[in-house]
């Protein structure tokens, strides 16, 4: 009985079309082109982070949903082209791939404290795409080195404080205090 | 001045390490498993879990890691030979895997219930071709890279 009611429920989804799937754009960028790629969202979907051209250099914009407010970052103003952005659970941290000189290299703003951290990779490895878990705990790195693609965890307990659903929501944010 | 120096190369790390601040540790004994499971990209990491694209065999497949465990689970249903993905997400329980493959031709956007071990196509509204999907970590929605008429776009689609 049980297998049957998830055999005709998959059924219906599959058949569904269109139904039930609510959609927006992300809105206008607003600065020149207005190419936006390389979505990501924070967990509670309040924080979307996309990569857009900005005086003809790709520039991670981060806006809160579903509103478009952007949101300010401290230190990515430079170091373009940004790729690869990840959020975590209230959007505290945005974790993301720039270039500094000829290295491409993988920092985590915190936006609660400002700060910036940078993370060093092994010599040799050239990150291409990121993943921060949403709770800030561990970071996923694919790479290229040594002739092959790899995808590599790293434990940032030691770095970061846990963002949490029940956190304190971060400046900048919906529901944050002024 | 031999003293001076084995002083100065003991304390040099010591001085380093307060200078750079902790430093992210790598999960020595996951990458591993992951490394041996074959050239991987395509990251998406949330909860205990993590999808990936591998490349197996001379075909590139998604895999579903349970960090917990340490082990990829099967994912029924999800894969077609045939088939390519070109990017790969997950929510933060490991049930909806976001999915965006090229089959027979075209690039298609689906959403993949592991409970139900079925794959549902996500209709994109007006048409176009997707690339990099992103879900929110508890799977109520995700964010698509849509090409339309030759300019990125992102759509944000609840999920029901």
């Amino acid at each position: 009985m049980q297998l049957l009611a998830v055999a005709l429920l998959a059924l219906l989804l599959s058949g569904c079309g269109s139904w039930g799937w609510g959609r927006r754009s992300a809105g206008p960028v607003g600065w020149g082109s207005a190419d936006r790629q390389d979505p990501a969202l924070s967990g509670n979907g309040r924080v979307l982070a996309s990569v857009v051209r900005r005086d003809g250099r790709d520039t991670v914009l981060l806006q809160e949903q579903p509103s478009g407010t952007v949101l300010p970052l401290r230190h990515l103003q430079r170091q373009q082209p940004h790729r690869s952005p990840s959020l975590s659970w209230n959007g505290r941290y945005l974790a993301l791939l720039v270039q500094e000189g000829p290295d491409r290299r993988v920092v985590i703003e915190d936006r609660a404290t400002g700060r910036l951290h940078r993370l060093p990779l092994p010599g040799g490895l050239v990150p291409n795409s990121l993943s921060l878990a949403p709770d800030g705990r561990r970071l996923a790195i694919a790479s290229e080195g040594e002739g092959r693609s790899r995808v590599q965890l790293y434990d940032l307990t030691a770095l970061l404080e846990p963002d949490l659903p029940a956190g304190l929501p971060v400046r900048g944010t919906p529901g944050a205090p002024p | 001045m031999q003293g001076a120096a084995v002083a100065v190369t003991a304390v040099l790390p010591v001085l380093l390490a307060g200078c750079l601040g902790p430093l992210p540790q790598p999960l020595v004994g996951l990458n591993q498993r992951l490394e041996a499971a074959g050239p991987a990209r395509g990251p998406s990491l949330a909860g205990d879990w993590l999808a990936l694209i591998v490349s197996q065999g001379g075909r590139d497949r998604v895999q579903l890691v349970d960090l917990q465990r340490q082990q990829p689970v099967p994912l029924p249903g999800l894969e077609r030979p045939d088939a390519q993905p070109l990017s790969v997400a997950v929510d933060g329980r490991g049930e909806r895997l976001a999915l965006v493959r090229q089959l027979e031709g075209r690039t298609e956007l689906v959403l993949y219930r592991r409970n139900l071990m079925a794959l549902q196509p996500v209709p994109l509204q007006p048409p176009g071709v997707p690339r990099r999907v992103a879900l929110r970590a508890d799977g109520r929605e995700l964010a698509v890279e849509v090409s339309r008429q030759g300019q990125w776009q992102v759509d944000l689609i609840a999920v029901p």
